[in-house]
């Protein structure tokens, strides 16, 4: 079996009477591409942002690379190599595509706190990373404009892009296809592939898409109600006699 | 000529001009045709110096200092204690006022830092009050309410010591406004600054990118501090006197107004808010008591008609100007996805040229 790269333990968490998250756990392995879904109000988001740090969990251990990082604050989260994107896109509005890279570039180089400007070699190679990663999600030719004046769809890879800036070992993220165009979702999960393929990350997101996340995901969680439905690969997954009940319905099933 | 050679350009205008100013020609200043005297334009100086302080914090860094009068005052009493208990010189008590800001800042930083927006807003008034209530009470040795007056000490030490008067006092200031500017335009632009910058638009975007967003916010803050105190032991020395007024919430809001008028977030923003404000405080109140009404109507009309501050919309203006009409972003071609095929860099690569 592979390394599992991250891991949750039973995790819960609950917001005044409720529990949004009942011991959850899951383990995702190093280089796939993992999905949570369920429909809505099920606690995915919530579960996702106990693994990044958003919300604290109230029970249970958040694993990655072997070290429990339940409560280590978010920021440093980041610096062990995990990163995230949000269901609403979180950009710099007023700073153009190139500035919202910088910043996570200038955090990955080290020298965000500097007060000094970059030499003439690290500005050169800092041009460089960012051309790069806004090549691998095609906006270089929107590198001067403001990430206000983007599109929803584009305004979605420029935070893919700042979350790949951090130079991440796994890339959480939160319904990538929420409020996008179908053709929008096609570019989309063409980027959330090469993810996989082209730069060997391990990529979690959560989803609603349901032909998304089967046909991306190697292996899928179901949240129903907070807790556990099921889990395996894909197939058992749209096999599975609960799953199709609870969440599925017959017809998306028999679509795919 | 382009727009930032332009800037360079009005910017060396405006140094000029304000070397020239107090200089006499045939026996007359421009300024002694105006009828004022030199240390208004030190005046000046010294509150777009302040004026830059909240800049920093709130104009860039995004968070709301209505607190920054209490750098400017512990600079004042600062230069000025030091100076009426330790009879130390115009350096070392200037250096002596800042350095108390800074001290001030470090102390009530982290727990500034324990909230954000409108709390941290109030919480930057309440410490600012906290300032004030000391001096105002420890009367012996401030003076309290009636402020304490100090001698303008000598410049420099040993032979090279001398005294300045208002007009090589205005050229002392000229420079260290300078240097500020200098500096200030140096800290905005470097990593630093600009991650600064992206805290104010999105800070949980910013500790999403691996970065402790408090270590950024306190170093502005200090050097907020930094810049509001040396203003502040400058001014006292200006009119050789400390008053706990000049702690006091009223002149913090002033400071934010000078930032607002020029523009928040623009080098140059709060040092046209300074030339204006200084105007209506020493030139209009002599023409009626009531200066503050045409200040704060001016300030109305700026937040209502140019939200930017006046010197901020003009420049927003030519910005849009120059960047013509939107650019309409192209449909982008998709490279038919195989599943399980990772594309080969010279497949990538062609595919981007397409673009």
């Amino acid at each position: 079996m592979a390394e599992i790269l991250l891991e949750a333990k039973g995790v819960s968490k609950r917001f005044g009477g409720v529990l949004a998250v009942n011991n959850v756990s899951v383990q995702v392995e190093k280089g796939s591409i993992y999905a949570v879904i369920g429909p809505n109000g099920a606690g995915k988001t919530t579960f996702f942002n106990t693994l990044s740090g958003y919300y604290l969990p109230d029970g249970g251990q958040v694993i990655y690379q072997g070290r429990e990082i339940t409560d280590l604050p978010n920021w440093q989260r980041i610096q062990l190599g995990m990163s995230r994107t949000f269901q609403t896109p979180s950009i710099f509005p007023e700073l153009s595509v190139y500035d919202n890279l910088l910043i996570g570039v200038q955090s990955q180089k080290k020298i965000a706190f500097r007060l000094r400007l970059p030499s003439a070699a690290r500005k050169r190679e800092i041009d460089e990373r960012i051309e790069e990663l806004l090549g691998f999600v095609n906006l270089v030719h929107l590198k001067d404009r403001p990430v206000a004046e983007l599109s929803h769809g584009s305004q979605r890879l420029c935070e893919i892009a700042m979350s790949l800036s951090v130079d991440p070992t796994i890339v959480l993220l939160d319904e990538p296809m929420a409020g996008l165009a179908e053709a929008e979702t096609e570019r989309i999960m063409r980027v959330i592939r090469d993810l996989h393929v082209r730069l060997g990350l391990t990529v979690l997101f959560v989803e609603h898409n349901m032909r998304v996340v089967l046909s991306l995901a190697h292996r899928i969680s179901v949240l129903d109600r907070g807790s556990l439905l099921a889990e395996g690969t894909p197939n058992e997954i749209s096999n599975n006699q609960t799953v199709r009940e609870a969440y599925l319905g017959q017809e998306v099933v028999s679509r795919v | 000529m382009n727009r930032q050679t332009q800037g360079y350009v009005a910017a060396v205008i405006a140094l000029i001009l304000l070397v020239l100013l107090p200089l006499q020609f045939g026996g007359k200043s421009a300024l002694t045709v105006m009828h004022l005297d030199v240390s208004i334009l030190s005046e000046m100086l010294l509150f777009a110096i302040a004026g830059m302080s909240v800049n920093l914090l709130l104009g860039y860094t995004g968070q709301m200092s209505f607190g920054n009068a209490a750098y400017f005052g512990l600079g004042a009493y600062g230069a000025g204690l030091s100076i009426h208990y330790l009879n130390v010189n115009f350096l070392v008590g200037t250096l002596i006022g800042t350095v108390a800001a800074i001290v001030g800042a470090l102390i009530v930083g982290p727990f500034l830092l324990r909230r954000r927006g409108i709390y941290f807003a109030l919480l930057t008034l309440a410490f600012g009050q906290v300032f004030y209530f000391i001096a105002y009470r420890a009367n012996q040795f401030t003076g309290g309410e009636d402020g304490m007056s100090f001698p303008r000490p000598y410049f420099g030490f040993g032979p090279w010591r001398t005294q300045l008067h208002e007009a090589t006092f205005y050229y002392l200031m000229l420079l260290v406004f300078i240097a500020v500017l200098v500096i200030f335009w140096l800290i905005v632009r470097s990593p630093f600054g600009r991650t600064c910058q992206a805290i104010r638009q999105n800070e949980l975007r910013v500790r999403y990118l691996g970065l402790d967003t408090n270590r950024f916010i306190y170093v502005s803050l200090v050097v907020s501090a930094a810049m509001a105190g040396l203003a502040g032991a400058l001014y006292g020395l200006l009119i050789m006197f400390a008053a706990p007024l000049m702690l006091d919430w009223n002149q913090s809001g002033d400071f934010v107004m000078i930032m607002i008028l020029g523009g928040a977030g623009t080098i140059w923003g709060p040092v046209v808010g300074s030339v204006i404000y200084v105007i209506g405080k020493d030139i209009v109140s002599t023409i009626t008591q009531t200066w503050q009404i045409y200040i704060g109507a001016l300030f109305v009309i700026c937040v209502l008609a140019f939200p930017r501050g006046l010197l901020g919309s003009f420049l927003y203006a030519i910005a849009r100007r120059d960047s013509g009409a939107p650019v309409v972003e192209e449909a982008i071609p998709h490279a038919v996805w195989e599943v399980g095929t990772p594309a080969s860099p010279a497949a990538v690569a062609a595919e981007q040229k397409e673009l």
